[in-house]
């Protein structure tokens, strides 16, 4: 453990080290990332400003929802998704095969080997819409009911690595995975802008189970406006588990399955 | 003792094979046909520590495949393997500190920093002692001579100067073996010397065991005392490089340059292999090739002549025709 921490932070300082050599990308990430997250703000406002209430949820709710959901994205954005996104490419031309033959978990070093700390002014914006949102509704907090939040939301980012890897791993079994990443991006477009709760029959089945982003953003939202039942929760963390156990086995499997590129 | 040894070892492919068209196409999504093809078939091998081999053989003949078994990267379909006690694939993290893979064509420096930067990654990689890594590190830079590169950007480096730094990447940690595959590949004359007078000594002060795929027939003949020739998969032979070499590699490849348009023409024997009014390039035997030379400086004038040993394949086809065989 002390190992893979000491080397995750070699390679955070490697990718710090890659970005200094091109300054202006270094400041641009700061900047292009802001500019995405106030797109992506206005065009929520834009959506739900002419209505206080949606399927139960008041704005102050849906406020927090798209706190919580711009939160998740920062921390997948700051830690693992630009590693993540590379894996298809390194195994169809091979690349996989420097990770494979070094004595650290291929995986760690893939997930943390691009951190993009041009996000993270996004994390303290999202802070910001948070507490907006909670002081619209004029509910108490406790510190508990916050530090469960907190939990609960990187168990969902756990989540989001979890659905991104299992996508990101299939061309360890086919040819391609162009397909699959399409149809992630319109489910993950698709639960930014509806709160789980408004999910009903099959797009529930699928955004609650199959590929449960619905639950994402959703269930920490109702955990800290203390609308989330237990079983609820229990389920939450129970698809967390499962999903984090299949990738791992899937992972696994995949390896087996690599065939590398012809050099 | 043995280092590394394999047993009818065997990898398998599946290929598709589309049918051409947009006919084709369709039918492929429905009924796909697959062809099997063997990479490496009943592959046996041992191989003692400290031992410096050569493993030759036209493109596609399972060399790489072979190196990919050896290292873990892909599972065998069939056979044994066992790489310092290890069974390879399973991908064991104290097995994977007791090797490294060079490949010429996939570059483990990071381009846009130093190669400075990789080594520190490395260290951490491999958790190499602070003094272990220093004791290392300054013995091959001694022995290379790359002090000057060190802080440059990898991207602005020569092929042969990335090479250099490559290996010592890969002997950071002082692994027992050492899997080279085509490490000279597109480097040019004076790159190759001295990549080989720097195997040639890791190999012989540090012990290590160097398996090494090459084209380049120089590799081999100044490195490897035993050649391993595999094609189609298979073992053609095992043995001492001399005599393979002795045995198998009987024509020289001359190329002549005319200063004239000329048409080249001799008694002596040699087989053509291309020819235009100002440039023949021919196979001649060894002991014919000194009475050829005599010939062309007679009879012609000449722009420029050049004579190379002849391609891997033709020795590969001559050991494929020679039913007696010569593996020890």
């Amino acid at each position: 453990m002390k190992r893979n921490l000491k080397f995750i932070l070699a390679l955070i300082k490697m990718k710090l080290s890659h970005m200094m050599v091109f300054r202006l990308s270094f400041f641009g990430a700061f900047f292009v990332d802001g500019s995405l997250f106030l797109i992506q703000i206005l065009t929520f406002q834009a959506i739900y400003s002419q209505v206080d209430s949606i399927g139960g949820w008041s704005r102050g709710e849906m406020i927090i929802f798209i706190g919580t959901f711009s939160m998740i994205n920062a921390l997948n954005m700051v830690i693992f998704f630009f590693g993540v996104i590379t894996i298809p490419d390194k195994i169809k031309n091979g690349q996989l095969d420097h990770y494979i033959t070094k004595p650290v978990s291929p995986l760690l070093r893939l997930t943390f080997e691009n951190v993009n700390p041009g996000s993270i002014p996004l994390l303290f914006l999202s802070v910001g819409i948070i507490t907006y949102g909670i002081s619209l509704l004029e509910i108490t907090v406790t510190p508990l009911r916050v530090i469960g939040y907190i939990i609960l939301v990187l168990i969902m980012t756990v989540l989001w690595y979890d659905i991104e890897l299992l996508l990101r791993i299939i061309p360890l079994f086919t040819v391609s995975a162009y397909n699959f990443s399409r149809l992630e991006d319109s489910l993950l477009d698709v639960s930014m802008k509806i709160p789980g709760v408004l999910l009903k029959g099959v797009f529930k089945l699928i955004l609650y189970l199959v590929i449960p982003y619905g639950i994402m953003s959703t269930f920490p939202t109702q955990f800290i406006t203390n609308t989330l039942s237990p079983g609820w929760l229990a389920y939450g963390c129970g698809i967390v588990i499962l999903f984090t156990y299949l990738t791992g086995r899937i992972w696994k499997l995949g390896l087996k399955y690599y065939k590398s590129a012809s050099s | 003792m043995n280092i590394i040894e394999t047993k009818n070892l065997t990898k398998t492919f599946q290929r598709f094979q589309k049918e051409p068209g947009l006919k084709g196409s369709m039918k492929g999504l429905f009924k796909r046909k697959y062809l099997m093809k063997s990479a490496v078939s009943d592959f046996t091998l041992t191989v003692e520590e400290g031992e410096f081999i050569g493993l030759i053989g036209p493109n596609g003949a399972g060399k790489t495949t072979l190196i990919k078994m050896l290292t873990g990267i892909i599972a065998p379909s069939n056979g044994e393997i066992s790489v310092a006690g290890h069974y390879p694939n399973k991908l064991e993290n104290s097995f994977k500190r007791q090797y490294a893979v060079v490949m010429g064509q996939k570059s483990q420096l990071f381009f846009e920093l130093s190669a400075n930067d990789t080594f520190l990654l490395f260290k951490e990689l491999y958790n190499i002692p602070e003094d272990e890594y220093r004791k290392n590190l300054d013995y091959f830079i001694a022995l290379f001579g790359v002090t000057d590169i060190l802080d440059v950007q990898v991207r602005t480096l020569s092929l042969g100067e990335r090479m250099k730094l490559e290996l010592i990447v890969a002997l950071l940690h002082n692994p027992k073996i050492l899997f080279l595959d085509e490490p000279t590949i597109g480097l040019d004359a004076v790159a190759q010397k001295q990549i080989r007078k720097f195997l040639k000594e890791v190999n012989e002060t540090k012990g290590t065991t160097i398996i090494l795929t090459s084209h380049y027939m120089e590799d081999i003949k100044s490195l490897c005392k035993r050649c391993v020739v595999i094609n189609e998969g298979k073992k053609l032979f095992d043995g001492d490089t001399d005599l393979l070499f002795k045995k198998y590699q009987t024509h020289k490849k001359v190329t002549v340059s005319f200063v004239q348009e000329d048409h080249f023409t001799s008694e002596i024997d040699f087989i053509p292999l291309e020819k235009s009014p100002y440039k023949t390039t021919l196979l001649i035997k060894k002991e014919l090739s000194q009475e050829l030379l005599k010939d062309l400086l007679v009879r012609y004038e000449l722009d420029d002549i050049s004579i190379e040993e002849e391609d891997i394949g033709n020795v590969v086809e001559r050991i494929y025709n020679d039913k007696s065989g010569v593996s020890e």
